[in-house]
């Protein structure tokens, strides 16, 4: 190798952010079109949704029968159930990251994806949001077949809009919460457990089980004040109660936490590799 | 101009030392022992650019505590190293442009979709400018005789099929060294030879550097000039294959199942190690009697139901290494 060759490999390399942003798009892209490929088994799996889906019909229309009233704290029979379909499909779309990041630092493959030039979490986040969105439609499809048989075609309007649009700032904070559950298994051996315990409060405080209205008091203001509204609460009232002023403040919240959880997620997972370079995880 | 330097390179892992029982695992749940695993003892070595390299070992001999030195990803306890003149494990981004890696157990390919997908995403990846990409991807493609696979989706395609994408794949952002981590594992005889074969145009054409580890005598014969064999994180030799070969592959053995009890066979160079009624296993010292010779007396003196020809295996070359060089003795 002359010098002039060897002048061109140490010149500093210009990746514009144009390049960066067409290297994540392409795995995200990517990831979309290997997830087809799974697309009837996730529709047969999501029938599954529609047992529930009615479960929870049948529980619902007997309490409002027995409270006598057309609304409960603002959500009409109707609205509440497809709330729930929304709440449903955003948990039930996001992927379960646990698992597979453990098996990558397990086996060692954390290692291999580090001698490419890709950021690991951004990589990991492309292929997060690519899954999530093939999902996403299938979930909301089978879902909203129950809706459309029990009330008719539903009429959202601008609520799909603002369905889609802070569902991007959902399934983000989502991903950030659930990969810093999954980098923990840098130091703990099993983080589905986390995952579980994780789950579990997104069905409550994240609003998965009740629109956080219906709450109220003291742990309507815990609520506000933690993440996991951003996840379930936010898009599904967003899309069946659509609020143009609302809108703003939802994705305002929404990019706090992103904010926040990014910094938490980039200094855990700094320490996570450098561990894994000192000692090879 | 060399293109990897490494000067007393060394790695030791700490690692918890969990004694048996349940009394055990509490003890070490309080008051964790911990022990120094050196891995990677002071390694020196040098290769120049366009030069292929076997770097061999038994398991655990520290040869991928090495690769993973030399790509960055781990960082050593001491020593340094220069790859294609960056620090791997201060530049690792910059160097990973420029460094290409297949290992033979993991794919980098996407299952469900074709190859020529992959191609793309790894276009993007490497920020390779649209035009060179698509001149890249079809000689490669040409030469790979990857045609009739880039569009089938992977899970189709054979383990042989699979390997020639998975380092084409590898080679698209023409990498200035590549690190092979046994690339014919699992093939069939013939695979095998095409991949030796590309791998060799590959060095020959472009003055890739490459450094190859493998189980497979065969792989190394036939692709490298140089070979360093480690253990226990040492350097035992550091040589030309054709001195290895002289030195150490001096002998192969046959296993013969014959369809009759076998007459005596007196070839010099020839012993019978084992005969268990129509099972034979034959050593031959190839410097004294070929195997050409050794097969042909088989052929017109037995009655022949199977043969196989088998290399010295890593362990017992690495056992004639020690006796031929006085060094270490474990």
């Amino acid at each position: 190798m002359d010098v002039s060759r060897e002048k061109t490999l140490r010149e500093p390399r210009v990746s514009s952010l144009a390049l960066q942003v067409a290297k994540y798009t392409a795995v995200g892209k990517i990831t979309v079109r290997n997830n087809l490929a799974y697309l009837y088994d996730y529709l047969i799996r999501s029938l599954f949704l529609l047992v529930i889906l009615y479960i929870f019909a049948q529980l619902w229309r007997v309490t409002y029968d027995g409270i006598g009233t057309a609304t409960i704290s603002g959500y009409t029979f109707e609205q509440l159930l497809w709330y729930l379909v929304f709440a449903e499909a955003m948990v039930l779309s996001s992927p379960r990251l646990a698992r597979r990041i453990e098996d990558e630092v397990k086996k060692g493959d954390v290692a291999y994806q580090l001698t490419r030039p890709v950021s690991y979490l951004l990589f990991q986040y492309a292929q997060y949001m690519g899954e999530a969105y093939v999902l996403v439609p299938v979930h909301l499809l089978v879902g909203g077949a129950l809706g459309t048989m029990m009330f008719g075609v539903p009429h959202f309007g601008w609520g799909w809009i603002g369905f889609l649009l802070i569902s991007v700032g959902a399934f983000t904070v989502n991903f950030l919460l659930n990969m810093i559950l999954a980098l923990t298994s840098f130091w703990i051996e099993e983080t589905r457990g986390l995952e579980f315990v994780y789950y579990k409060i997104v069905f409550t405080l994240g609003g998965m089980l009740l629109p956080l209205e219906m709450f109220g008091g003291t742990v309507r203001q815990i609520a506000d004040w933690l993440p996991f509204q951003c996840v379930v609460y936010f898009p599904s009232k967003t899309a069946v109660q659509f609020d143009a002023g609302e809108i703003g403040h939802m994705l305002g919240v929404q990019a706090v936490w992103a904010a926040v959880l990014t910094v938490c997620l980039t200094l855990i997972y700094r320490k996570g590799v450098k561990k894994l370079n000192v000692n090879g995880g | 101009m060399s293109s990897v330097r490494v000067q007393e390179l060394t790695k030791s892992f700490t690692v918890k030392y969990k004694q048996a029982g349940l009394a055990g695992s509490l003890r070490s749940l309080f008051a964790p022992q911990t022990e120094e695993k050196v891995a990677v003892q002071p390694l020196d070595f040098t290769i120049e650019q366009g030069e292929v390299l076997a770097f061999l070992g038994p398991n655990g001999a520290g040869k991928s505590t090495t690769i993973k030195m030399l790509t960055g990803i781990l960082h050593p306890t001491s020593g340094s190293a220069e790859v294609l003149g960056f620090n791997p494990w201060q530049e690792r981004q910059k160097l990973a442009f420029h460094v290409g890696s297949v290992f033979g157990q993991k794919s980098q390919l996407w299952y469900h979709l074709p190859p020529v997908d992959t191609f793309e995403l790894m276009a993007r990846i490497y920020e390779i400018p649209r035009g060179e990409f698509l001149k890249r991807r079809d000689q490669l493609v040409e030469r790979f005789e990857l045609g009739p696979y880039l569009n089938t989706t992977v899970r189709k395609l054979s383990l042989g099929e699979r390997m020639r994408c998975e380092i084409a794949a590898a080679l698209l952002h023409r990498p200035q060294i590549v690190f092979l981590d046994e690339p014919t594992i699992g093939l069939d005889v013939v695979v095998k030879q095409k991949i030796r074969d590309l791998i060799r145009e590959m060095n020959r054409e472009e003055g890739t550097t490459l450094f190859l580890t493998s189980h497979d005598a065969g792989d190394v014969e036939q692709l490298c000039k140089r070979v360093i064999v480690i253990n226990h994180g040492q350097v035992i030799l550091d040589d030309s294959v054709s001195n290895m070969k002289r030195e150490f592959l001096t002998h192969k053995t046959i296993h013969l199942k014959l369809a009759e009890l076998p007459q005596p066979i007196a070839l010099p160079g020839v012993t019978v190690v084992k005969q268990k009624g129509t099972g034979m296993k034959l050593s031959v010292d190839t410097a004294l009697t070929s195997i050409e010779t050794v097969l042909s007396f088989i052929v017109t003196h037995y009655k022949l139901v199977d043969v196989t020809i088998e290399d010295p295996s890593m362990e017992e070359i690495i056992t004639h290494i020690y006796e031929r060089t006085g060094k270490g003795g474990v």
